[in-house]
């Protein structure tokens, strides 16, 4: 089992997210700059490109010790088309409220679907 | 005789800084704006108190930030207004005001510059209170003993970085560390040029700056209870030579181990000893909890203490003091704003009223 | 008729038709340990589902919880997000992943790891270390929070997929495998029995046609006259029988026991054994064909009694085809 062997790799955390949650999550110790210079984190502000984000979407999706992807909702939101086709189990995505957009059940892809099931 | 020619030279700027003290917010400012619903109810709000429509211009929906940010770009205004008309040595006194930004903007370029970042980009994150005129010439340095180089050079903390660091030691040491040692000595440095400004202005500013040392002492020892990247002698480096604490209360709590011999320090100072009062009840069965509950009350009652000194401040005339405490208290009261509108943005009414009121 | 609908491709054997069964047996078996698996998946699925639905919610508490305390570390000590980003080396707070098993589903589930030590242990040392702690722990509890969601959430994901692989097998099975076999079974049998009325009827034909021979050939000696009339009628008769014969083995299938030794020993000496039975079953119907057999045994052996007559009849008939 492909699965099996590789996501016990996955020890680490990504974020896509603002400064304010990226700065709590990084206090609370989840970053991580491998000998690369790359980054486990992406900060979003007003000025970030959508395919910037895209890129950085796909960067830790594919990234193989990544074993959780978390992304602000209102950023989740601008590439909702993504985040809908993705469907892999590992990394995990979770969409996280962010302080200026408290979470909204109605939004996130998995709830969504959660609630499909429940409505059945 | 002091009084005599004051206002020969400052009247005007005092009367200013005066007139500035009575726009602070007032309890019932407070009142109606912790009532408010949202951050749009706060901007209406907020536009009949003397910051006006400072939020006019901005795009919907207003964050926290773009509140605070606007409303110390307010603050500096009036304070390059008054380091504009400032006649010597209250130019230099204002000055002085600024070395405590201006660390932080160094040493956030420090850390820029030792993460090969561009540094350029860093600009807008500084304090606009902290900006110099040659600050973009320090981007130019590629690493950081050019970056030494630079400050040596071009800013007025050259005395304090000359002092306490070489260029390799930006490399080694722990960014906070840097930033606190060069934050000793330039409040060494205040408080002897306080001293120079003879009275009344020596007996209102070395009470403040003596607290603000003995504050940051307190501080610097309780942060640095469970590390091993501070060991007690550098920590005792970080103290200040000053204050109520110096020398005999330094020396305790460069020792110290817990919180409890902290207070024990304190308790010889008659104005200290209300920090940590009722908070002995609370540390007990459940000590963690405990420790933790008092050092965030001490931050807050360090806040009260500030204010009431700079509120203080304002009871004397024909001194420097003025200047500072409105400086600080302005601080206070921005801050007091941004954590209104945070309770309102993260709908944590329950915490609203946790600002420090002012008058 | 058995044998429409698709079937498996398989020669009319009695090989075929235990293998067939045993398939079928198989499937069946399949069907309802999937069913079961599904049930049982099913029953986990919903119990996450509501976790899930839950902890989303708790985590919109939580992170609320976490980010106000990061206001208050602003409120304390100022904009500090600049100089975490730059201070951030390595991982302290990671996850490891372990596995559970529910009904031969590996689930992933999330632990939290945390090494001890911190990038950021000297943050706002000389004002609002306290409440970076504070935000530190807040945010930490937050990610735990997160990370039990995370575990949730995968096995969410892993469950719908497995569960919805599990319906399909459920459904092949059950609509389209099933019914093949069951197909190709009743295409079997009805061939088996094809072949047997073939064979019996092939059997009556060639015992017929021995019978007229020899007889003929006897009577021919005996008395040419007698043997005609009696021909004519055992011909009149025995045409008759094979379309009755029919109905009768029609029935047959429902005692497999006669089947099987008729159809597994086809040679002459069952023939011999089962052939009474047949005869037994005449004897229900003591109809118009026992007449003409026992009018004509009584006209050649005219002191039997009519069974014994027919029995008669038949072995004489039998020795002759032996003969």
């Amino acid at each position: 089992m492909a699965a099996h062997t590789s996501f016990k790799d996955r020890h680490l955390i990504a974020v896509i997210g603002d400064e304010d949650s990226i700065t709590g999550l990084l206090l609370a110790g989840i970053g991580h700059i491998d000998e690369h210079q790359k980054k486990n984190f992406l900060i979003v502000d007003s000025k970030t490109q959508i395919s910037t984000i895209e890129a950085a979407f796909q960067n830790f999706t594919e990234r193989k010790d990544v074993a959780i992807l978390l992304i602000n909702q209102h950023i989740a939101e601008k590439i909702r088309p993504t985040v809908e086709r993705y469907q892999q189990a590992f990394p995990t995505l979770l969409e996280i409220p962010s302080k200026d957009h408290p979470y909204d059940p109605e939004k996130d892809s998995v709830l969504r679907r959660v609630q499909k099931l429940f409505g059945e | 005789m002091e009084g005599l020619f004051f206002n020969v030279n400052n009247g005007f700027l005092e009367g200013i800084v005066r007139g500035y003290k009575t726009g602070i917010l007032t309890q019932s400012h407070y009142a109606s704006l912790t009532q408010c619903e949202s951050l749009e109810d706060l901007k209406t709000q907020l536009s009949a108190t003397d910051y006006g429509n400072f939020l006019a211009n901005e795009p919907s929906p207003l964050s926290t930030a773009t509140i605070s940010d606007r409303a110390t770009q307010i603050l500096v205004d009036q304070f390059n207004f008054a380091r504009s008309n400032a006649v010597e040595p209250l130019g230099k006194f204002l000055d002085y005001i600024t070395y405590a930004y201006m660390i932080d903007n160094v040493v956030l370029l420090i850390t820029g510059t030792l993460h090969e970042r561009d540094t350029h980009e860093l600009l807008g994150r500084c304090h606009p209170l902290g900006v110099f005129d040659t600050m973009p010439a320090l981007c130019v340095a590629t690493n950081v003993e050019e970056l030494y180089h630079s400050v040596l050079v071009e800013t007025p903390l050259a005395p304090y970085f000359r002092d306490c660091f070489s260029a390799a030691d930006l490399d080694d040491l722990n960014i906070e560390i840097i930033r606190n040692t060069v934050y000793k000595a330039y409040l060494e440095d205040f408080y002897n040029f306080v001293g120079t400004l003879g009275s009344p202005t020596l007996e209102v500013m070395q009470n403040i700056l003596a607290f603000e040392a003995d504050r940051r002492t307190i501080n610097i020892t309780i942060n640095s209870f469970d590390t091993d990247e501070l060991t007690k002698e550098q920590r005792a480096k970080l103290f200040p030579a000053i204050g109520r604490l110096f020398p005999a209360g330094n020396n305790a709590l460069a020792k110290a181990d817990d919180i409890d011999q902290v207070r024990q320090v304190c308790d010889n100072i008659s104005e200290y000893r209300s920090f940590f009062e009722g908070s002995t009840s609370v540390s007990g069965a459940n000590h963690d909890v405990g420790e933790m509950g008092v050092a965030t009350q001490l931050e807050d009652r360090f806040f009260r203490m500030e204010v009431h000194l700079n509120k203080q401040a304002f009871m004397q005339q024909f001194q420097y003091g003025v200047f500072y405490s409105y400086m600080k208290l302005k601080e206070q009261e921005i801050r007091n704003v941004t954590w209104i509108a945070e309770c309102i943005a993260q709908d944590a009414r329950d915490r609203i009223q946790d600002f420090i009121p002012i008058f | 008729m058995s044998g429409a609908g698709p079937r498996e491709n398989v020669f009319a054997t009695r090989m075929a038709l235990t293998n067939m069964k045993l398939r079928l047996k198989g499937a069946e078996t399949g069907h309802s340990l999937l069913a079961k698996k599904r049930d049982a998946l099913a029953t986990r699925f919903r119990a996450i589902l509501k976790k899930v639905d839950e902890a989303k919610r708790k985590m919109g508490r939580v992170m609320q919880l976490a980010s106000f305390s990061m206001a208050e570390v602003t409120y304390a000590t100022g904009d500090i997000s600049y100089l975490v980003q730059e201070q951030a080396k390595l991982a302290t707070f990671r996850v490891k992943a372990t596995q559970e098993n529910v009904s031969g589903v590996l689930l992933p589930a999330f632990e939290v790891d945390r090494v001890s030590g911190s990038d950021f242990n000297l943050t706002g040392l000389g004002r609002g270390g306290q409440q970076v702690l504070r935000a530190k722990e807040a945010y930490a509890k937050a990610l735990e929070t997160l990370v039990e969601l995370a575990s949730l959430q995968t096995a969410f994901t892993i469950l719908d997929e497995v569960i919805r692989a599990t319906n399909r097998r459920v459904n092949a099975i059950e609509h389209v495998i099933i019914p093949r076999l069951d197909n190709t079974i009743k295409y079997i049998i009805s061939e088996l029995d094809e072949m047997d009325r073939e064979e019996f009827f092939r059997q009556v034909v060639a015992c017929n046609n021995c019978a007229k021979v020899q007889g003929k050939k006897k009577r021919d000696k005996q008395a040419i006259t007698e043997g005609e009339a009696n021909d004519v009628q055992a011909l009149q008769v025995y045409p008759t029988e094979p379309q009755n014969e029919p109905n009768q083995e029609v029935e047959l299938p429902d005692e497999p026991n006669q089947e099987t030794e008729l159809q597994d020993e086809p040679n002459q000496e069952t023939g011999l054994q089962d052939e009474p039975n047949q005869e037994t079953e005449f004897q229900d119907e003591p109809n118009q064909e026992t007449k003409p057999q026992e009018q004509s045994d009584q006209e050649t052996e005219p002191h039997d009694e009519p069974e014994e007559a027919s029995v008669d009849l038949l072995s004489s008939r039998d020795a002759d085809i032996i003969f």
